[in-house]
């Protein structure tokens, strides 16, 4: 039952119905296509088709790592470009991404973490690494739990506000959006307060550093070492959580190896990985304060569930 | 974020991002030291250095073997008083023992652990009873391992071992064995040590080079096993100010690395005395013919200071000491200009913790000529 609760993206397709062969070949039995377009589709055997219009709808960014070799910089840390912010700013809006090649994948799979129902309108060459995703995808069991956050964010609407969202959800911190502090959690981060003052808002890097510092590294539900181009969603509560793992540069990479240290103790585990047939988890240990193991390679997105 | 902005943060935020100049860390090993830790072992103070002009052909940089063999057991039995080499290994090394060879490539193929040096010393392992398949030569970083030509010049059996096969793989690291702390606010705040000599090794016997190094000023012995054996330092040295000071110490001082490294055989018959730790600029390489043998990491790089600088002054080079931010830049083929501040006092600090004597009038340098 439960795989009928998962959000799945899915594939905006504007092309005509001649280029069916192409969708089943990549796997692709679902696309939403221009009003325009229903009809010429419906024709088309083995391929089911639903309406759908961009209008209005909020275009993403095309999820990946931008290294800026070019630039100098004060950190070698590369230039994440995510959309998670935006999803747990606005979860209820409609979003599409426009894409090409294997970046469809990594697109349909931030989606699905962030739980969205996504558009991904792409070229001809990402039919197959999406078509591979999606397939992937629809065997996850849905993840009904909400967000792990240990930041209560107040956030103010402007694009500075959205910026310092992007930030944290880059660096791993965990935070929820709440209208005032909320006392259940660990930290709670206003803008223009004492604490974090507009002017430093300016550079979102420093003011997420900021916000690292006061809820220090010990009590963060999550890190990941081993790569900065990772980045993860926790979600779910008491003995179970949902972990998913997003290789940003995974269109061009993999990530050879990352730790993982989540709070709590969690003895057993279950991992999903898109193309990684015969990995498990390494290293696998539960202490008193914190469960840690070992994802011995990344291509672009994991899934792990943990439970006590 | 620019570095001023991030010293701003780093000075408002010193649990996450710890001044520079005082990174806080926290080493994480169940490893617990040996009766008597490697270093700075039973000769602490104690230096040998083994000169002989045979030993390599400056226009040819091609490395006399026979010679280099002569030179490592007259240092070492210079180093024990044993009349026979044998004799003086089998005090560090026994048959059982699995022996990592920490050689130094980062310089390769121009300034490297001379195949002809490691080759000598696996087979002295192999001289006392140590199985070659006992015996690991070993490096960090796959590429940099391969570039040289070791299995020419190494007993049949010995392991070549790299802990990244790719570069930044966590896998070649224990994860249990780390030390931690944030330097610039880096969120991966982690350097784990090599799996081979948490999880294989019971002896490491040092090969380092005779290098200046931009960042840490030397890189011998002590950056060999430090930087040479851990993760995700090159954080460290991201700035102009870097924290190399007080982190290679920290990293060579702890479990297992400090009781495992037994003895150090520093290759100087090339060198680098500017630009270093790569040898991109022949201009900056030069032939001091020698090689240093000790147990004491820090009385051997206070020596290998004292050649750098010597080497400096007769170029006309700034001093490693200097700290003007009028000699940093990135043109660095001026020997004036650097990288960054050289932090030589990285070798003073890491004999505060413990890993040898830096006090110079009671270091016993003994020099031998072949």
């Amino acid at each position: 039952m439960l795989l009928l609760l998962a959000v799945l993206p899915g594939l905006f397709w504007d092309a005509a119905p001649d280029t069916a062969p192409a969708l089943k070949g990549a796997g692709i039995a679902q696309i939403a296509v221009p009003r325009s377009r229903v009809g010429a589709w419906k024709a088309v055997d083995g391929i089911s088709v639903r309406p759908a219009d961009l209008d209005g709808a909020t275009k993403l960014l095309a999820p990946l790592v931008n290294y800026r070799m070019q630039e100098a910089t004060a950190t070698a840390a590369p230039w994440v470009i995510a959309n998670g912010w935006k999803f747990i700013r606005r979860p209820d809006d409609r979003y599409y991404y426009d894409v090409a090649g294997k970046q469809t994948a990594l697109a349909a799979a931030e989606a699905f973490a962030y739980a969205v129902p996504a558009l991904i309108r792409s070229d001809a060459d990402g039919l197959q690494p999406l078509g591979q995703m999606l397939h992937f995808l629809a065997g996850v069991p849905g993840d009904p739990l909400p967000a792990v956050a240990d930041i209560g964010y107040i956030d103010d609407g402007s694009a500075l506000s959205g910026e310092v969202m992007n930030l944290m959800v880059r660096n791993n911190l965990l935070f929820k959006l709440v209208r005032a502090p909320d006392k259940s959690l660990k930290l709670n981060v206003q803008l223009g307060s004492r604490d974090y003052p507009l002017a430093d808002a300016k550079n979102p890097g420093t003011m997420a550093h900021q916000v690292r510092y006061h809820l220090t590294d010990d009590k963060r539900s999550l890190r990941i070492y081993g790569s900065p181009v990772v980045v993860a969603r926790l979600t779910g509560s008491g003995d179970h959580l949902r972990l998913h793992l997003l290789n940003y540069a995974g269109a061009a990479r993999k990530v050879d190896g990352i730790r993982v240290r989540v709070l709590g103790q969690f003895s057993k585990h279950q991992l999903w990985m898109a193309d990684g047939a015969g990995v498990d988890l390494m290293d696998y240990t539960v202490d008193d304060q914190a469960t840690e193991f070992t994802l011995p390679e990344l291509k672009m997105y994991a899934v792990v569930d943990l439970s006590r | 974020m620019d570095r001023r902005i991030f010293l701003q943060v780093a000075a408002a935020a010193p649990l996450t991002a710890s001044p520079a100049d005082q990174p806080v860390y926290r080493v994480v090993s169940a490893y617990k030291p040996a009766a008597q830790p490697g270093m700075p072992g039973p000769y602490p103070g104690q230096v040998i250095r083994v000169h002989s002009e045979n030993s390599i052909d400056t226009a040819t940089a091609q490395v006399n073997a026979q010679q280099v063999k002569r030179m490592i057991a007259t240092g070492m039995t210079a180093l024990t008083g044993d009349s026979r080499a044998e004799d003086a290994w089998a005090r560090f090394i026994k048959p059982n023992d699995v022996v990592g060879i920490k050689i130094n490539c980062s310089g390769a193929p121009q300034i490297r652990s001379s195949p002809e040096v490691v080759g000598a010393i696996a087979e002295s392992l192999i001289a006392v009873g140590v199985p070659a398949k006992q015996i690991y030569v070993y490096e960090r970083f796959q590429n940099q391992l391969q570039s040289v030509d070791y299995p020419k010049y190494l007993p049949a059996g010995v392991n070549l071992h790299a802990a990244e096969t790719s570069r930044s793989s966590i896998l070649g690291y224990d994860p249990k064995t780390y030390v931690e702390t944030s330097f610039f606010g880096e969120d991966d705040t982690r350097s784990n040590v090599m799996r081979l000599v948490s999880e294989t090794l019971t002896k490491i016997v040092n090969v380092p080079n005779l290098k200046e190094h931009q960042a840490s000023g030397v890189t011998g012995c002590l950056k060999n096993v430090a930087y040479g054996n851990y993760s995700n330092v090159a954080r460290s040295h991201s700035f102009e100010k870097t924290n190399t000071l007080t982190f290679i110490g920290t990293l060579a001082a702890a479990e297992p690395v400090r009781s495992r490294v037994v003895l150090n055989i520093m290759d100087g018959l090339r060198g680098v005395w500017h630009a270093g730790p790569f040898s991109e600029m022949p201009r900056f390489r030069f032939f001091p013919k020698q090689l240093m043998i000790g147990t004491d990491p820090v009385a051997m790089d206070h020596m290998l200071i004292d050649v750098i600088e010597e080497k400096r002054k007769a170029e006309g080079a700034v001093s490693i000491w200097d700290r003007s931010m009028s000699h940093v830049g990135r043109d660095n083929s001026d020997p004036n200009i650097n990288h960054f501040i050289r932090e030589p006092g990285h070798v003073e600090y890491a004999g505060k913790l413990g890993l040898g004597v830096y006090d110079k009038e009671r270091i016993r340098l003994k020099v031998l000529e072949l």
